[in-house]
């Protein structure tokens, strides 16, 4: 299924979207598969896929173990890129939007990853530290590959930015409530609220809130402030690295925390 | 039409949203700031009487008989607090006044720049905090406990491991939680534009002192200059003013570390190949994937798989020639020169200083060379001490 049949779909249930990150290769790509199968089994509509960097400085502590532990373990990108087919063979259909830093593209050739991954079954990416300023080459890949490339929007985001970024996204736009980035105690929701109410001004494209997102509450909360949807991505990592040696015991817990936030998302959108 | 902040395909913005508006009002900041006669009055009075500025140029007469050449020192160490670092966080200090900012932090690997940091905030009556990896701690000690005794705060970092380049990814991801009231007091010519044109500008006060100082002295201009790097801040300032000067041979020395296989060396110009790492591209060590490699050498201050855009662009063009000196070679540069001028350089310096030593052939006997002393080496005693001690 494609990003806008999914965004049009939930809205027509009245329900915000859920995409869940999870980086492949920790502890090992056989959990990584399972745990994304659990994942879309019981409420994530989106997924975004990681392909694991040596120096994520967009991630927190929990993904940085993440990524230092999948690559300690011999994950590759095309690994990676191999995982997106096993999830299609598997049955897997909800959209997946691939993560990674510009340089596994930037080696790989922006044009090959495009391709690469269209070819898999992917239907956008984010690169973290590719601003629209940087986003030519990535623009132009994406165009050719038919691959959305999503750019973010942060509370630092000024108006004229807002609008230049709003003109290159497609897919959605990734709103980042970073909390007290102004030095105020803003809670989640009004710093959502201010940004999501500011972002509408330039466009009606989905709007995925993410950063800080752990709980049903804080899911219900940033939809109820206005976004389609919310990002959570390491309060899954916390789960299964308690067990590395066993991750696969941690997925009914797992399978019980996206059902949860899924619902947050669910009940925001009706709180509207 | 050249792009700003780029040098070639080198340089660039590569980084999250979060921080892009910061440093575009950066670049405004410095634009509108730093050409006033306000600010040059400021720094150079700062430059004059706390730093110590202008350093001199110190013709080596034994050195020079060793290697057969004619060689000034630009006697860098000289500067207050031992090492270049100084001339760039003066300056970005007073920028981060002018912004209106209270606090500054960086990383530090040598501890040269969280001192020279620590001393600038200070001055200007900022807050400091130094991020430093824990491997790094431990082996630069006494800059430790300097930069904690002027009442900044160190931060140990302990992920990867523990040095520069996670010390530097962790900076920026503090970064980007406290940018509107905190400036990035970047070390050197990386990261980010408009940080390695900021940093180069602040420390090409070198290199103005080397023209006039060496036309005041041998009425003309050096054949050959020679700076150690990682990043390229001390080299940079050095280059920068001769850049144009085709006849001025430019050479470039990085940490060969124990050999140039993969995973013993800082050497990014002679293994790595462009990547993006830290907010740029630069000539960075990284492996078939794209997977950044960690850099090894016993010179904390060079340890850092990426050279700066600039430098990886001069380097890779050829305009600067790219040279780099294996750590036995430099513990014996330390020896040389201390017994040869009675001057102990920074580890990072004897890398220049080893490369003259090992490849005096490449140098004639009336070449006139500045080789710029970059910083002392009392911040290395422990580690020179043990590494004679042992072998
Ligand atoms: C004395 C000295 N020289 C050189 C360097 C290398 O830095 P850069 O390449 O920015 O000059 C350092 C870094 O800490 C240093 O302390």
């Amino acid at each position: 299924m494609n990003l806008e049949k999914t965004f049009e779909e939930l809205k027509n249930k009245r329900e915000g979207a859920h995409m869940p990150h999870v980086y492949l290769g920790d502890p090992h790509k056989e959990f990584s598969l399972k745990l994304i199968q659990t994942l879309v089994e019981n409420g994530a509509d989106i997924l975004e896929f990681g392909i694991p960097f040596s120096d994520p400085t967009a991630d927190g502590p929990t993904f940085q173990a993440v990524c230092e532990r999948a690559l300690e373990n011999g994950v590759t990108p095309s690994k990676c890129i191999q995982g997106i087919k096993n999830l299609r063979d598997r049955g897997v259909e909800n959209p997946i939007v691939v993560t990674t830093y510009y340089n596994i593209p930037y080696v790989m050739g922006v044009g090959t990853f495009m391709n690469r991954i269209r070819e898999v079954g992917a239907q956008a990416v984010i690169i973290p530290n590719v601003p629209v300023e940087e986003a030519d080459v990535l623009l132009a890949e994406g165009k050719r590959s038919s691959i959305h490339v999503i750019f973010q929007i942060a509370p630092t985001t000024t108006e004229d930015r807002l609008k230049k970024i709003t003109d290159f996204a497609s897919g959605f736009l990734y709103v980042i409530n970073v909390e007290g980035v102004t030095g105020a105690r803003e809670s989640l929701d009004d710093s959502t609220l201010k940004l999501v109410q500011r972002v509408r001004r330039h466009t009606d494209m989905p709007l995925m809130a993410g950063f800080g997102i752990s709980n049903k509450k804080q899911a219900s909360n940033v939809v109820a402030a206005g976004a389609d949807g919310a990002i959570a991505g390491s309060c899954y990592a916390k789960v299964y690295e308690k067990n590395l040696e066993n991750p696969e015991e941690t997925l009914p817990q797992i399978a019980q925390l996206v059902g949860q936030i899924k619902q947050g998302c669910i009940e925001g959108y009706r709180r509207r | 039409m050249k792009k700003k902040g780029k040098f070639g395909d080198f340089g660039g913005q590569y980084v999250n949203e979060v921080l892009m508006p910061i440093l575009i009002e950066l670049e405004a900041a410095f634009e509108k700031h730093y050409p006033t006669a306000e600010f040059q009055a400021k720094l150079n009075g700062l430059l004059r009487d706390y730093a110590g500025r202008p350093t001199s140029l110190y013709y080596a007469r034994n050195f020079s008989e060793l290697v057969g050449s004619k060689v000034y020192l630009k006697r860098e160490d000289l500067v207050c607090g031992g090492s270049h670092k100084l001339n760039n966080t003066l300056g970005q200090a007073l920028l981060t006044k002018e912004m209106g900012k209270t606090r500054l932090i960086t990383e530090t690997a040598a501890g040269q720049h969280g001192l020279a940091t620590a001393m600038a905030g200070n001055v200007c009556q900022l807050e400091t905090e130094v991020f430093m990896g824990v491997k790094d701690i431990k082996r630069q000690a006494s800059n430790v406990k300097r930069i904690k005794l002027l009442g900044a705060k160190v931060t140990p970092v302990d992920i990867g491991m523990g040095v520069l380049k996670d010390a530097v990814s962790d900076t920026l991801r503090k970064w980007t939680t406290c940018s509107m009231t905190t400036h990035y007091l970047m070390g050197s010519t990386v990261g980010p534009h408009p940080f390695p044109e900021i940093v180069a500008t602040f420390q090409s006060v070198i290199g103005k002192e080397i023209k006039k100082q060496i036309l005041e002295k041998e009425g003309r201009l050096p054949d050959t200059i020679v700076a150690c790097g990682s990043g390229g801040s001390n080299a940079l300032g050095a280059f920068r003013p001769f850049i144009k000067e085709k006849d001025v041979r430019l050479i470039f020395v990085e940490g060969g570390g124990e050999s140039l296989e993969s995973d013993n060396n800082a050497a990014a110009f002679q293994i790595g190949k462009p990547g993006i790492l830290h907010g740029a591209l630069m000539q960075v060590l990284q492996d078939e994937n794209g997977q950044i490699k960690p850099s090894r050498t016993r010179a904390a201050g060079l340890n850092y798989p990426g050279r700066g855009p600039e430098i990886s662009f001069l380097g890779n063009s050829g305009r600067v020639k790219t040279g780099y000196a294996f750590d036995s070679q430099v513990f014996e540069a330390v020896k040389i020169m201390s017994k040869a001028e009675g001057l102990i350089p920074a580890l990072e310096t004897a890398h220049a200083i080893a490369y003259m030593v090992n490849h005096k052939e490449e140098f004639d006997k009336n070449e006139l060379v500045v080789l710029n002393f970059s910083g002392r080496g009392d911040k290395d005693l422990e580690t020179i001490m043990r590494y004679f001690h042992e072998s």
